[in-house]
């Protein structure tokens, strides 16, 4: 459009710097490390085992999540591979505290058998997360885990796409009960972003940056499933206050 | 399917407009939420041409305000997200309104072609800078008559010469309009130099050299905000286009006389059916947008598929003449005195 005077656009082009990757050697990024690479681990992990208790709760797609939770199993297995590829050992206890809440609340929900919870926490809250930092990461990452990354990344998509389609098909019935699971777990998401965010900074991953394409991931999977811009709008607040 | 991505004048506006769109979530955010907002489509709207041609097009909020200028990479992402969003949703041509297609063209943002799964497919994005070329030399040749000035008498000086739309304008002007003289001004001598060759004319001169002789100036560069510039040095009557983003030559000039005109705006022959024009203040929302916004919307009328106006100085005197026609035959006229100039008084 117009042109405007270049003054005011001389902002800080050395944030650009920032694009730049990051000393995968030094320690302050080992350290940061193993933390990040022990989130993700235990979070495959984690997802592995959820997919096979969605198989228990949805039998007649049993085949199709136990082979979507085996591939978390070769994602955790890669992932693992990038931390000895950097020669950090992933710090296993952190992560198990970092996913506790979210875990907890899953298999609460498992036991009573409350599958749109168990869809709304692993399919869209945590691959949604789970896709928005693999972008993310994968602009920074090293050659290795940048490889391994990018093919991970095609597979989570799969895995919110199962939930949405399942969720899609039975909205009319499970609307009140996933925007009741959204309140309660979608700022767990937001208080796990900040925990990490300063180790992510680290590894030159913005906050904000992630923040900004979980909604986006987010917001499309609510979208996809059938809720209105109103009703998407409603649900999103949960993460801003 | 036609597209505009644009953004509100400022951070509290975009916070009242999200407020009544229902956008709670990021309504009653602050800065930093805003700044992890997901672009919004807004709006679907249906339109009909004065010949009868009925499109229909989308408005794209990208959730940037000015207030993050400072802020290069949230900037940045506002922009691709905005232009993803618009190509997953299937529109054929989208225009970049406001600061978008700025923020786009200083930050190169050529080299962002991968946006997470999608490869920003170019040939669906428009800057609209030709329509807006075209309608700033109808506003000047359609308006400075009527305030007493004889064109072909006339020194036209034109701040931003060597830009996208400058360049286009002045080429325009030395072609077609047949004014006295161009007076060519602009930061950066070797480009002005080089437009003076093609052009073979056109008068090099500073800002401060310019304004004293001219009777008409078109601003196609924004003003810096520390200009400060004595009226009493500038012609009467005088003729301002501020076809700069964002419009502020109003706050700068006054006197009698200085009839200072917003420039690259159009008016459409009817109401369109859509609100979001009032995020871009413009004076009749349902009817008036930027020209940029306008050029998406006659690529689709002309099913015009490709991106018309893109990159540095490609808008050529034919571009001008194809985009200026399908404007008028499909019922939109350049904004001017009548709805919009200001005489100023001190």
């Amino acid at each position: 459009m117009q042109a405007f005077a270049s003054n005011n656009l001389t902002v800080e082009k050395e944030e650009l710097s920032s694009d730049s990757l990051p000393d995968f050697t030094s320690e302050s990024y080992k350290d940061a490390y193993s933390r990040i690479n022990a989130v993700v681990i235990e979070g495959e992990q984690e997802a592995y085992s959820n997919f096979l208790d969605l198989a228990k709760l949805i039998p007649e797609h049993a085949d199709e999540l136990v082979r979507l939770g085996k591939m978390e199993k070769k994602h955790m297995n890669g992932f693992c591979a990038c931390g000895r590829n950097l020669a950090v050992k992933p710090d296993m206890p952190f992560a198990k505290t970092f996913f506790s809440k979210l875990h907890n609340n899953f298999l609460e929900a498992f036991k009573v058998g409350d599958t749109t919870t168990c869809l709304l926490i692993q399919c869209i809250l945590i691959e949604s997360f789970a896709i928005s930092a693999y972008h993310v990461y994968i602009r920074v990452a090293d050659p290795f885990a940048k490889r391994i990354t990018e093919g991970v990344v095609q597979d989570e998509y799969l895995h919110l796409n199962y939930g949405q389609e399942w969720l899609k098909a039975n909205l009319e019935t499970v609307k009140k009960d996933l925007m009741k699971a959204n309140k309660e777990n979608l700022p767990l998401i937001k208080s796990m972003l900040d925990e990490v965010s300063n180790d992510a900074e680290v590894l030159h991953m913005d906050k904000e940056e992630l923040m900004e394409e979980f909604m986006i991931a987010y917001q499309d999977s609510l979208m996809e499933i059938g809720l209105d811009n109103r009703e998407i709008a409603r649900m999103a607040l949960a993460a801003v206050i | 399917m036609f597209g505009l991505i644009g953004h509100s004048t400022s951070f509290e506006d975009a916070k009242r407009k999200a407020l009544g769109l229902g956008y709670d979530h990021i309504a009653e955010g602050d800065l930093d939420v805003w700044c992890t907002a997901p672009p919004q489509l807004v709006e679907h709207v249906k339109v009909v041409s004065a010949i009868g041609k009925t499109i229909e097009g989308a408005y794209i909020d990208s959730c940037f305000v000015p207030e993050m200028l400072s802020r290069f990479k949230t900037a940045r992402r506002k922009v691709l997200n905005a232009m993803e969003l618009a190509q997953k949703k299937g529109i054929n041509i989208t225009a970049l309104g406001g600061f978008t297609s700025i923020i786009f063209e200083n930050f190169n943002l050529l080299q962002n072609q991968q946006v997470r799964n999608t490869t920003l497919d170019w040939q669906r994005f428009t800057t609209g800078n030709t329509h807006t070329a075209w309608v700033i030399c109808r506003q000047l040749e359609q308006n400075a008559p009527l305030i007493g000035i004889d064109l072909s008498k006339s020194k036209v000086a034109v701040v931003g010469a060597t830009g996208d739309i400058g360049s286009a304008v002045c080429r325009w002007l030395t072609n077609r309009t047949g004014v006295s003289e161009l007076l060519l001004v602009a930061r950066q001598q070797k480009p002005l130099i080089e437009l003076q060759s093609q052009l073979g004319g056109g008068r090099i001169l500073s800002l401060d050299e310019a304004l004293p002789e001219a009777d008409i100036v078109i601003w196609v560069a924004s003003m810096p905000k520390t200009l400060e510039i004595d009226p009493s040095k500038i012609k009467r009557p005088c003729l301002m286009i501020d076809g700069g983003y964002p419009k502020n030559l109003g706050e700068k000039f006054s006197g009698p006389g200085i009839h200072v005109l917003k420039g690259g705006i159009v008016q459409f022959f009817k109401d369109i059916g859509w609100s979001m024009m009032e995020l871009a203040e413009m004076e009749n929302p349902k009817r008036e947008m930027f020209a940029c916004f306008a050029e998406a919307m006659l690529l689709e009328f002309e099913n015009c598929h490709t991106n018309f106006s893109w990159g540095r100085n490609n808008i050529t005197l034919e571009k001008m003449d194809f985009i200026g026609k399908a404007s008028e035959r499909h019922g939109f006229s350049a904004v001017g005195l009548q709805s919009n100039i200001q005489t100023l008084t001190v």
